[in-house]
């Protein structure tokens, strides 16, 4: 069977544990890709950097961090949607900002889904397995988009 | 066509008036009559242009005290000047007090020498270009007195004949009070406006450290609270088998104290986004408002016997989200404090208070004690304790904020034991 891959963008190493966690609920931790900031997101999107040797392909979904060092989510998030090879990969913003500016400018930016991560483990955890369900096992993609 | 000059021929005709004592009122009214006839053929001659066969109204020495009279004690600074040397030709007492010069002094001097060398040039400029006419007026004069005080006089001028001499006979206004006030007014508004530019910056960089600081708070707080709550569960878990219960107990309440940080931190914020959320002002049926949280809140409601009773509400001014929230607050309020009796009633009625609608919202619930009503409405502030009923403490402090920008009042009575009613007022929505 294919692994679906998805990135997962996120620099608190506990946020990360804790989505792992979630996912891993779920058992499907093998198909996590994880950048530790924004560059590390575009450089495995655009294969570059160290993912220059890479099988090329797009992930099912890509989960993002709002505040990150060196490139933060929103910027990412403009460049996957300036990007013609990368402007149809869902985005689904994961974020402890529930401030509004955040929003309206990430649905500016043509995010498909934005989630504010629950306080409450158990909601967390629920939360990441939904978001995994959905956009990696229930989302369609166009046939000829070339998934990794 | 002769013509005099208005103000002459009025300064004149009340002379003549003065003059003869034995006239009669009748008499009188004629002369007025003929003399408004007079003016109003002067108007208009001149608006006609026939002023400039103008010839000088002759004040003759020989015209004896009562000229005099209206000239020297009228309370207006006069004086008459000869207009080819400048020299003063006569001056009243009134223009003796107010430049502070005697008679001799004034009589020994010119026009020139009770203005400032500033407004010389102007004076000059003005003498040339100043058209022949029976009168003047021109303001905003600047005179010296001798004290070399500076007034501000408003200047009317009559050309005259005096003593033979083209003359000029002036009156001067001192408006420097009146100056001074408008300048004073005119300053106090430039002060003004600079404090509320002041005030206005002050606010701006106030909210936007209000801001970046429920920017932080809303995201920087709560991460460390995720992990606390997460490591502690996923703790719990991992040694499920090995933890006695005393353990798994305190590890329980530090994922719950995590919880209700979080709860506290999430009512906090949304507290103080409601008093900087901007606001709309339209019209909000109340009636749909409330089956609408009614109908939201009917999970909390669930096994448990409430009569609800929802009276007719009007349509009224205001933010239906933020009115929303006052009302889910209320309600849930209201559900949750009415939870220990068998039958729970909760009404919510309307009524006409002066120009604004009264909400009330009433329950047979725990109540509260009136000595502690001040308290209800604070941040943070509760009156029981958690283990009796949950609770952040700031939905009221909510509900207040919001109903205070809509320009209401809200209000709560109770007993304990018998219930509690908080009331609002809302302006009504008017068709315009």
């Amino acid at each position: 069977m294919l692994m679906k891959k998805i990135l997962l963008a996120e620099d608190n190493p506990f946020d990360l544990e804790l989505t792992l966690a979630g996912l891993a609920e779920y058992r499907l931790t093998n198909e996590v890709v994880v950048a530790r900031d924004g560059i590390e997101a575009l450089d495995y999107l655009k294969c570059r950097g160290r993912y220059a040797d890479r099988v090329p392909g797009s992930p099912m979904v890509v989960l993002l961090d709002l505040k990150m060092p060196k490139v933060d989510g929103l910027e990412v998030l403009r460049q996957i949607r300036h990007d013609p090879e990368l402007h149809f990969i869902p985005i689904v913003i994961l974020t402890s900002s529930r401030e509004e500016q955040d929003l309206v400018e990430s649905y500016n930016l043509g995010v498909n889904a934005y989630v504010v991560k629950p306080v409450a483990f158990d909601k967390f955890v629920d939360v990441v397995k939904q978001i995994g369900l959905f956009w990696v096992l229930t989302n369609e993609v166009p046939a000829n988009v070339r998934i990794v | 066509l002769r013509l005099r000059p208005v103000a002459a021929y009025v300064l004149d005709e009340s002379r003549r008036a003065m003059d003869d004592q034995q006239k009669t009122k009748a008499e009188l009214l004629t002369d007025i009559t003929a003399l408004r006839t007079r003016v109003a053929e002067l108007e208009q001659a001149r608006r006609n242009g026939s002023a400039g066969v103008f010839v000088p109204y002759e004040i003759k020495t020989d015209d004896g005290l009562n000229a005099s009279l209206l000239f020297e004690h009228h309370p207006m600074a006069m004086w008459i000047y000869d207009v080819e040397t400048l020299a003063f030709l006569a001056v009243n007492d009134a223009a003796i007090q107010q430049y502070d010069y005697s008679r001799e002094e004034f009589l020994s001097m010119t026009i020139r020498d009770i203005r400032p060398a500033e407004e010389l040039p102007r004076l000059l400029d003005r003498l040339e270009s100043l058209p022949v006419g029976p009168r003047n007026v021109s303001h905003d004069w600047k005179h010296r007195t001798k004290s070399g005080a500076l007034i501000y006089v408003d200047v009317i001028s009559y050309a005259v004949k005096f003593g033979g001499r083209l003359a000029k006979l002036i009156l001067a206004n001192d408006v420097t009070e009146r100056q001074r006030a408008e300048q004073e007014i005119l300053r106090l508004n430039r002060e003004l406006e600079r404090r509320v530019d002041d005030r206005t910056a002050q606010l701006e960089a106030a909210n936007k450290e209000l801001e970046a600081f429920s920017y932080s708070v809303s995201h920087d707080l709560r991460a460390p609270l995720r992990h606390i709550d997460g490591f502690s569960r996923l703790l719990a878990q991992r040694e499920a088998a090995r933890l006695d219960e005393t353990s798994g107990r305190y590890l329980s309440i530090i994922s719950d104290a995590a919880r209700r940080m979080g709860q506290l931190i999430d009512d906090l914020l949304a507290f103080s986004r409601m008093g900087r959320a901007e606001m709309r002002a339209l019209p909000v049926d109340l009636e749909h408002l409330v089956a609408d949280v009614h109908h939201e809140l009917a999970p909390a409601c669930e096994g448990r016997s409430i009569d609800w009773v929802i009276g007719m509400l009007p349509i009224v001014r205001g933010d239906a989200a933020m009115l929303r929230i006052v009302l889910t607050n209320l309600l849930s309020n209201a559900i949750k404090y009415t939870a220990p009796r068998p039958a729970a009633h909760i009404s919510i009625t309307a009524s006409a208070d002066d120009d604004a609608w009264q909400i009330a919202i009433a329950d047979n619930g725990v109540g509260f004690d009136m000595q502690y009503a001040h308290k209800l409405f604070g941040v943070f502030q509760r009156l029981h304790r958690d283990e009796e009923f949950e609770g952040t403490g700031i939905g009221l402090a909510t509900v207040r904020r919001i109903i205070d920008r809509h320009g209401g009042r809200v209000w709560a009575q109770g007993e304990i034991g018998a219930g509690a009613t908080f009331f609002f007022t809302l302006a009504p929505y008017a068709q315009e």
